[in-house]
């Protein structure tokens, strides 16, 4: 009867040994890199709450891994903390989609913008060549001139912001550039209208 | 009863009972009835800590409290972790509970921060921006109606360009960017100052000739007891003289460049010298009537070929010529080609007292009369 006890504790311990899961190794690694990933695509900026969630849990997994690694090799259990590392997987490259997502819509709300200031500007300076010319406008239709010269030199300042990736700097450039430009329009027709001809 | 067998005086117990028991005790053991119990209020203080100090913008204005606060708040965690792990009794989250504390006390400090930080430079940005746009203002005055208003006036409209940027940026709270397009708008009025310091600087120069002249236009007139026109470039004003004494002003309007000398034709710049008139229309002008002075005389074509010997006019550069005093004035800016323009009623009075060989001294600035 001992014998028959004895044989029986020993045969569970190493089935229980043998059972025992294996740490979720290759699971954590990916989702380690999917993590990663969604960082490198500017999720903390372009969607921070949802990287923050992500971020929550990969620690969460984390903290489900570290508590089984702490156990006796008898007792520990991956099972949780490994479908726990999958989720983070898919949820870090959803975050990583729509990060990507999300600085393209800024990018083409901005570039849009861009193509609007540079066509305003293009015809603001058709409509200064244009502009019948007198010695009753000329004075008016010089400093323009200079304006119009001042605001191209903005649209490039604001267009290397773009370039750069400074999209909300460059958003705000270009709309009072836009502004001025239509101000522009103004004067240059109001200078147009007083033309009288002659010196 | 079986279990226990008794020996005399001793009790003792079966194999069988021994082994439920140690079973029982394992059980007891493994049950998770600790000692401690785990700081999962502390972690859920500290990650709603570091939720508030992300939406507060500490990643921004306070990244590297942030930071460490986001390291311990892991590191706590994985602590608090690893002791769920041991069997109860040897279970301590005294160092867990320590290091939730701090991520929590370090992501308030972050927040704290950034909210200050923020405020300030709020502050900051938009007092600066204030005192930028008053002195904006104040060289807009101070430019209207001046001789170098139409030189300076780029860098004056860039200078508004940026601030108008920079307004945007503040507004949005995109205060560094905001801070940098005042920066350039103080550059282009730093620039618009030293433009005016170097014009103040020729004034200075040249005011000596100019009384020169003013005095022997006065002279002459009281010598002749005939009429003289004198012109104010700076002052705007003409100014007909009868024996040496003033009898009246006129306001005028000037070419749009003329905070210099004229160097050439088609720079919009009034010339300044002494000269005559040639031509007196009553009518046929376009410009109302008109009074012809003989601009260029000897000085200007002497200073004219020195200029184009020195580089500082291109070669193929004309003098110019038909600067008159003529009507249609009245507009209260600078816009003629290098005219004087007065008003039509003003011409009126003027032509009943000047004609043909009257002399006309222009000059830039007349400090000292009338």
């Amino acid at each position: 009867m001992k014998k028959a006890l004895l044989l029986a504790f020993i045969a569970i311990g190493l089935l229980a040994i043998a059972g025992c899961s294996k740490p979720p190794e290759a699971e954590m690694a990916t989702a380690k890199a999917a993590v990663d990933a969604a960082r490198a695509a500017e999720a903390e900026q372009y969607v921070p709450q949802q990287f923050r969630m992500v971020s929550d849990s990969m620690n969460a997994a984390n903290a489900l891994k570290t508590e089984q690694d702490s156990k006796f090799a008898l007792f520990r259990a991956y099972g949780k903390s490994k479908e726990a590392f999958v989720r983070v997987e898919g949820i870090a490259n959803k975050v990583t989609e729509d990060a990507k997502a999300e600085k393209e819509r800024v990018r083409q709300q901005v570039m849009a913008m861009m193509a609007n200031v540079k066509t305003m500007i293009d015809s603001a300076n058709v409509a200064w060549e244009k502009a019948p010319k007198g010695k009753d406008n000329k004075a008016d239709l010089e400093l323009i001139k200079n304006d119009l010269m001042g605001l191209a030199s903005a649209y490039t300042e604001a267009e290397a912001d773009f370039n750069g990736g400074k999209f909300l700097a460059a958003k705000s450039k270009f709309e009072s550039v836009m502004s001025r430009t239509q101000g522009i329009m103004n004067e240059i027709a109001t200078a147009a209208a007083k033309k009288k001809g002659g010196k | 009863m079986d279990n226990l067998i008794s020996r005399g005086s001793t009790l003792t117990f079966s194999p069988k009972t021994v082994l439920l028991i140690a079973l029982l005790l394992m059980i007891l053991a493994l049950s998770g009835a600790g000692c401690e119990d785990a700081p999962v209020a502390r972690l859920q203080n500290a990650k709603d800590a570091l939720e508030h100090a992300a939406s507060s913008g500490a990643l921004r204005y306070a990244e590297q409290t942030y930071r460490n606060a986001e390291e311990l708040l892991q590191t706590g965690w994985m602590e608090l972790a690893r002791q769920n792990g041991h069997l109860a009794p040897f279970r301590s989250y005294e160092k867990a509970d320590s290091l939730l504390r701090l991520a929590t006390s370090l992501a308030i400090q972050a927040e704290t921060k950034t909210r200050d930080s923020i405020a300030t430079m709020h502050s900051l940005a938009s007092g600066e921006l204030q005192e930028m746009k008053a002195e904006l203002a104040e060289w807009l005055e101070a430019l209207n109606g001046s001789l170098a208003g139409f030189n300076v006036r780029d860098y004056w409209m860039r200078a508004d360009l940026d601030i108008q940027i920079a307004e945007g940026l503040i507004n949005k709270g995109e205060y560094d960017d905001g801070r940098v397009s005042m920066a350039k708008a103080r550059n282009f009025l730093t620039r618009l100052g030293k433009n005016l310091e170097a014009h103040a600087d020729d004034e200075a120069k040249k005011i000596g000739i100019w009384r020169r002249w003013v005095q022997q236009t006065l002279d002459q007139s009281r010598t002749s007891n005939g009429y003289a026109v004198i012109v104010d470039k700076a002052a705007h004003r003409t100014y007909l003289i009868k024996g040496g004494r003033l009898i009246h002003t006129y306001d005028c309007e000037l070419g749009y460049n003329s905070s210099r000398q004229k160097l050439f034709a088609g720079d919009a710049a009034t010339p300044e010298g002494m000269y005559e008139v040639t031509s007196a229309r009553q009518r046929g002008s376009k410009y109302y009537k008109a009074l012809l002075i003989n601009y260029p005389n000897a000085a200007d074509r002497k200073r004219f070929a020195e200029n184009k010997a020195k580089g500082i006019i291109s070669k193929r550069a004309r003098i110019g010529d038909w600067i008159e005093i003529h009507g249609e004035g009245g507009k209260n800016k600078d816009w003629t080609q290098g005219c004087v323009a007065l008003t039509n009623k003003d011409m009126d009075h003027i032509m009943q007292y000047v004609s043909v060989g009257t002399q006309v001294t222009i000059v830039r600035k007349s400090d000292q009369w009338p």
